[in-house]
């Protein structure tokens, strides 16, 4: 574990000085995710316009809601996006040689080798919208909770990644460009909707199968309602679970990889 | 010691006619083609080995390699490399061996070599006095040390082929696999990179397979070869008795006024082949002379071993 930490601080260093080589992507990515917060908060402020509850939430509760996936979604911009856009050409090229030949888990240094710079001023705007929207709530709440949210919230980090994880992975049978990736993006707006409003089969699709519900509204709901065991229950046995299929079906994967020849 | 035995690989792979009119009908109905990349290769090396795998394009050198190396799973066989599976992926195992593929570099592009090294360093767990010494000694016989901190994009092709063989000798590996170390390299720096792996192995003494397509390397570097020819060893043995397969045999060298080719004759068929290659052709040339080693290599390659 000590180790990990002490390679991962390296990759840290490494994105670091890299970043700092390109400032003009570096000031577009600030601007472009400016923007996409921007969209986000007004499009749940222009809705409650017109009703005073969405799915049970108020003002205050929805932004809180919002706070937290767009903290979610910062932290998978900053620590995983990078690797998930590069891993679908490492499979397909043949490049994940040199990965599987160090004595470390090449599916660590997959995930996490490129740590994106650029995005940590996006992931710090982020974290002060979300405690502005904490410290905004007129009801209260302790030191405690907010910990627990944070927690949940870094689980939810993991739940964004193991969902993504299974929409590229195909890509070791298919070999086609981005695998399913694109489905993710489409269906990753669940993500940005209480789960309160998904019924029958679209419930279980959204907290069970791919449980984009799981990732910033369980958390909220918990900060919100309080502490409810059967939620914490669900979290655990879902995000458990999905992460044992993402082991399995890497490791199927690299059963099948062929390593397009040099 | 590596211990191969009866080890096979086959890959599948899915036919398409060209264009979008083949492309449609592959959506419906896909051909599958099953390629044998390696069939039954059975074979043993020693520690302290150094040992030149040959193979034209596409005869299963790398297959063989990648699967030595832990990367690719084989369809069936065995393989014990310092007594673990390779495909089993074995901290232990991974420890103590190395690839060096000419064609992908391991080093972090953007970064100064020494960077890499350092993650390298924390990587392979090289306690500071062995990683001190050890890039030490690699910088200076390689003759890099000034530029371990320049970023590697920068660096010249074979500046950057010393940097991955740096790179990947850092940790002292047992076991290691070239694949076209001097690949795209000029005259200059492949002699380098040879001298450098000669001395290697004769002060660490670890067990390298060497794949190469200049004869140079591994007439250079392997006392023993191993020709490979569609997935199938067709040559195991020392460098020197191969010249011995084609002892009956003289090599000529025909030019015409549209070509230059090259055949091989039994000694006893000289005199009859020429008089007529004489008759059907306008020749302007030709030498005879005993086959070299590239070219018994290159025969057996091509055509396996005759039988006398």
């Amino acid at each position: 574990m000590k180790r990990y930490l002490r390679l991962y601080f390296f990759f840290l260093q490494f994105s670091f000085s890299k970043a700092l080589e390109f400032r003009i992507d570096f000031f577009f990515r600030i601007a472009m995710d400016i923007m996409y917060y921007f969209v986000n908060i007004a499009l749940f402020k222009i809705l409650l316009l017109h009703t005073p509850l969405i799915a049970g939430w108020n003002e205050e509760q929805m932004m809180i809601f919002v706070g937290c996936y767009l903290l979610v979604d910062a932290i998978n911009m900053t620590v995983f996006s990078t690797n998930m856009w590069w891993l679908p050409f490492y499979i397909n090229r043949g490049e994940l040689d040199y990965y599987l030949i160090r004595p470390v888990s090449p599916l660590f240094f997959l995930s996490l080798r490129e740590f994106s710079a650029n995005s940590f001023i996006n992931l710090m705007i982020a974290a002060v919208f979300f405690f502005h929207s904490l410290f905004s709530y007129s009801q209260d709440w302790n030191l405690l909770s907010l910990f627990g949210l944070i927690i949940l919230l870094i689980n939810g980090s993991l739940i964004y990644y193991c969902i993504q994880m299974l929409m590229i992975l195909p890509v070791f049978w298919t070999q086609s460009a981005k695998g399913f990736i694109d489905l993710f993006y489409t269906l990753g707006l669940a993500m940005e909707r209480p789960d309160r409003i998904f019924k029958g089969w679209l419930r279980v699709l959204f907290t069970v199968v791919l449980p984009f519900g799981l990732i910033a509204s369980f958390p909220a709901r918990i900060f919100i309602e309080g502490f409810n065991l059967q939620t914490i229950f669900h979290l655990i046995l879902v995000t458990s679970g999905l992460w044992i299929v993402v082991l399995s079906v890497w490791r199927k994967g690299l059963k099948s990889y062929s390593s397009a020849s040099s | 010691m590596i211990e191969v035995k009866n080890l096979r690989k086959t890959f599948i792979s899915h036919r398409k006619e060209p264009g979008l009119k083949g492309s449609l009908k592959a959506l419906f109905k896909r051909e599958k083609v099953i390629k044998e990349a390696l069939k039954s290769v059975s074979f043993k090396i020693q520690q302290g080995e150094i040992v030149g795998l040959i193979g034209a394009n596409g005869a299963g050198k790398t297959t063989l390699v990648k699967i030595l190396a832990g990367i690719v799973h084989p369809t069936s066989g065995e393989a014990t490399i310092l007594g673990f599976k390779p495909w089993e992926r074995d901290n232990n195992y991974r420890r103590q061996m190395s690839l060096i593929m000419g064609q992908k570099a391991q080093v972090w592009w953007d970064l100064p070599a020494l960077d890499s090294f350092l993650l390298l360093k924390e990587i392979y767990q090289i306690d500071d006095f062995l990683f001190k010494k050890n890039i030490e000694f690699l910088a200076d016989t390689l003759m890099i040390k000034d530029q371990l901190k320049t970023q590697v994009r920068k660096l010249s092709l074979g500046e950057r082929m010393k940097i991955e063989l740096m790179a990947a000798l850092l940790h002292q590996p047992k076991v290691i696999f070239l694949d076209e170390p001097t690949i795209g390299l000029d005259i200059s720096a492949q002699k380098a990179v040879r001298e450098f792996m000669r001395n290697y192995q004769s002060e660490f003494k670890p067990i390298t397979i060497l794949t190469s397509h200049y004869m140079e390397d591994i007439k250079e570097l392997c006392p023993r070869i191993m020709i490979i020819k569609e997935g199938e060893f067709v040559y195991d043995g020392a460098l020197s008795e191969v010249q011995k397969m084609m002892g009956d045999e003289k090599r000529l060298t025909v030019t015409t006024k549209e070509k230059t080719f090259k055949v091989n004759v039994r000694r006893s068929e000289l005199g009859s082949t020429t008089s007529e290659l004489f008759k059907s052709n306008d020749i302007l040339d030709l030498n005879i002379h005993d086959p070299s080693v590239n070219d018994i290599i290159e025969s057996i390659m091509n055509y396996g071993i005759k039988s006398p």
